[in-house]
């Protein structure tokens, strides 16, 4: 074997799949989370076959299509949030619980080899469970409404969201010496990366500026989450209700602009003189609106949702990994832990 | 082969080794003995670079453990006191296992468990999955386990801790064979004689310090002063200790086990002048013999006072 192949297959990974595979866990967690996705897919498929039963049309179907698409892949991404930290928050912690680190660190494997393995073993099952959904995704072409990219692009965001959560959970097992503090961190870190960054959106919103000449967009935080991308692409439609301050916008001048979305997201504003609230009412305008799903405005202006939350999440991959392989070793050759060492 | 020079270790403000040196040739084995929490662990996991020292350095086959514990883990088998087994994993695929973590070739995997089981005695658990073994057969499975790279250093700590008498005579067998294939053996055990037996040279090291360091022999010459009778009379035993206790080579005379211990100092010459005295006296002497210095009392003597 090259040396890219040996760095990418060791033993640790060969290891893993063994003892994962012989225990009865794995195929029970299997059954549960396809029981889960397809109880999830059978009750929307039958509240939309009951509401279609008096008329169906086409753009009906594809509206239905999309309602399917959405409601599933969200609730594979949560499924997945709760199972991937599990994965591996004790990857490493439970080799030091159970002795067995020390007999891995004296062996040939560089920490990295370690951590490698046990990531890999782990995200091959997050793979695996993603692959036993294709089925249960494929009820939505049924309907029409979701194009192929689309489910590729989608399966893409949730697999880039489970690695993150993975190798965040490793550097939590790395960098805790136990494995409960290490599961809660993991946890903890899963929740701020879906909802947390989500919830940074909705408190500290984008303000609408009347003299801009690109649309608002969401801050760049909450481009972290796997959920807005997942949902622009679900609904193949900009983001136009979230993240954009929608309400009173107070100027300088002690004027102000009122905003609101119309019925079909598009913003639609008042710019008066006096101040919101005086009674005065000034001339109507429309800010720019998003064209098709990119980013309209900000530091990923022009990128698609889900190219800036890939690209972000995988920035967090790296840094967690170059953590965890610092951490991990016995003897750490920190830069900022060098120091003088007295020879007797 | 293996060279600590000046090994300290703090953890917070306590002191687990200070200064700490001692050598070990290749070949020899090396009995590391001292009370519980003396600092022999802590060495132990120093030399094989799962530690980093406060101060001063150790070297295996030449390789700095802190500079190079890439090096030290090629040239070093390690079994700790307390280990785990992983679940779900044969005898014969644990040993695999980590003859791959050792970048063993696959090829000649299967020949390295084979012989390795059939050296510790394990060839018929094979196929039995490790966490299922006793804990004796899961110490022997470990040190096949440190072997699967044919190391040339090998350290074991505790290896025979909490182990039935059969198994120990069994663990030993296997350390007296290693020995006979030229390994170069630290081990740290409680179990004194059977270090005396197996060991060419020990260290006894008490509250993180070196007490003693060398050849058993020497090491037991040089901590044990003074020498011992055993005498067994026929008759009173108090008539015996009344004509020892005056005589002046004599200065501690001790009942143990029904015979009369008699701590003397001097030679042969001093030795027969005791029995002329008893046998002067009207003692009926049946039996009078010379009591040899043990490890024991070196270690003993060793970490109860201070040198």
């Amino acid at each position: 074997m090259n040396r890219i192949a040996i760095a990418l297959w060791n033993p640790i990974v060969a290891k893993e799949y063994r003892s994962r595979m012989r225990t009865w866990r794995s195929p029970l967690a299997m059954t549960i989370y396809i029981l889960l996705l397809g109880g999830v897919g059978w009750a929307i498929f039958s509240s939309t076959a009951s509401s279609a039963r008096n008329s169906f049309n086409g753009a009906q179907a594809a509206n239905y299509g999309q309602v399917l698409f959405l409601w599933l892949i969200l609730f594979q991404m949560v499924l997945l949030a709760f199972i991937t930290p599990a994965l591996t928050a004790g990857a490493v912690s439970s080799e030091r619980e159970r002795q067995t680190i020390d007999l891995l660190f004296v062996t040939k494997l560089p920490a990295f080899s370690i951590l490698w393995g046990k990531l890999l073993a782990s995200m091959s099952f997050v793979i695996l469970l993603l692959l036993l959904s294709v089925p249960i995704f494929s009820l939505v072409f049924l309907f029409g409404g979701i194009e192929l990219d689309q489910v590729l692009i989608a399966f893409l965001v949730t697999a880039v969201a489970a690695l993150t959560l993975g190798i965040i959970g490793l550097a939590c097992s790395t960098a805790f010496k136990r494995t409960l503090p290490a599961t809660v961190s993991a946890y903890g870190a899963a929740f701020i990366l879906l909802a947390g960054s989500l919830l940074f959106g909705l408190l500290f919103p984008t303000d609408i500026n009347p003299n801009a000449t690109k649309a608002p967009a969401p801050p760049a935080v909450t481009y972290l989450s796997p959920i807005l991308p997942l949902v622009v692409i679900g609904m193949n439609a900009p983001v136009t209700g979230y993240g954009i301050r929608n309400g009173v916008y107070n100027m300088a001048q002690g004027g102000g602009m009122a905003c609101s979305a119309g019925p079909n997201g598009a913003q639609s504003c008042y710019v008066t003189t006096v101040p919101i609230g005086k009674g005065a009412v000034g001339q109507p305008f429309n800010p720019p609106q998003p064209i098709g799903t990119t980013i309209p405005s900000g530091l990923f202006s022009g990128w698609q949702y889900w190219q800036a939350t890939i690209t972000m999440q995988l920035a967090i991959c790296l840094l967690a990994l170059i953590l965890s392989a610092l951490l991990l070793p016995p003897i750490r050759h920190l830069p900022w832990r060098r120091r003088a060492r007295v020879v007797a | 082969m293996i060279a600590v020079e000046g090994l300290t270790k703090l953890y917070g403000g306590r002191t687990a080794l200070d200064h700490v040196s001692f050598e070990v040739p290749k070949g020899e084995i090396f009995g590391f003995v001292g009370p519980n929490g003396a600092g022999k662990t802590t060495t132990l996991r120093i030399l094989a670079a799962l530690l980093e020292p406060t101060a001063g350095r150790a070297l295996v086959d030449g390789a700095d453990v802190t500079e190079h514990p890439d090096l030290v883990h090629e040239r070093l088998g390690y079994m700790p006191d307390f280990f785990g087994v992983y679940d779900q994993l044969t005898a014969g695929e644990y040993l695999d296992f980590y003859a791959a973590c050792y970048r063993q070739p696959k090829a000649r995997r299967k020949k390295i468990a084979d012989d390795l089981l059939e050296l510790v005695g394990l060839t018929d658990r094979r196929d039995q999955a490790v966490d299922t073994l006793s804990r004796g057969l899961k110490q022997r499975l470990c040190l096949a386990r440190a072997l699967v790279h044919d190391p040339a250093v090998l350290l074991l700590d505790e290896p025979a801790s909490g182990l039935d008498p059969r198994a120990r005579v069994e663990m030993r067998e296997i350390l007296k064979e290693l020995q006979t294939m030229g390994k170069t053996i630290i081990i740290s055990s409680h179990i004194l004689p059977e270090l005396t037996e197996l060991c060419t040279m020990i260290g006894i090291i008490d509250q993180g310090r070196m007490r003693a360091t060398g050849p058993v022999q020497e090491v037991i010459r040089q901590l044990t002063t003074g020498r011992r009778l055993r005498i067994t009379v026929l008759g009173h035993k108090e008539e015996a200790a009344a004509v020892l206790k005056p005589l002046p080579a004599v200065h501690e005379v001790v009942t143990v086990n029904g015979a009369i211990e008699a701590h003397y100092d001097g030679d042969d010459a001093a030795a027969a002048g005791i029995l002329q005295a008893l046998t002067a006296a009207g003692i009926k002497v049946s039996g009078f013999s010379q009591l040899e210095g043990g490890l024991e009392d070196a270690f003993m003597k060793a970490t109860s006072e201070d040198i």
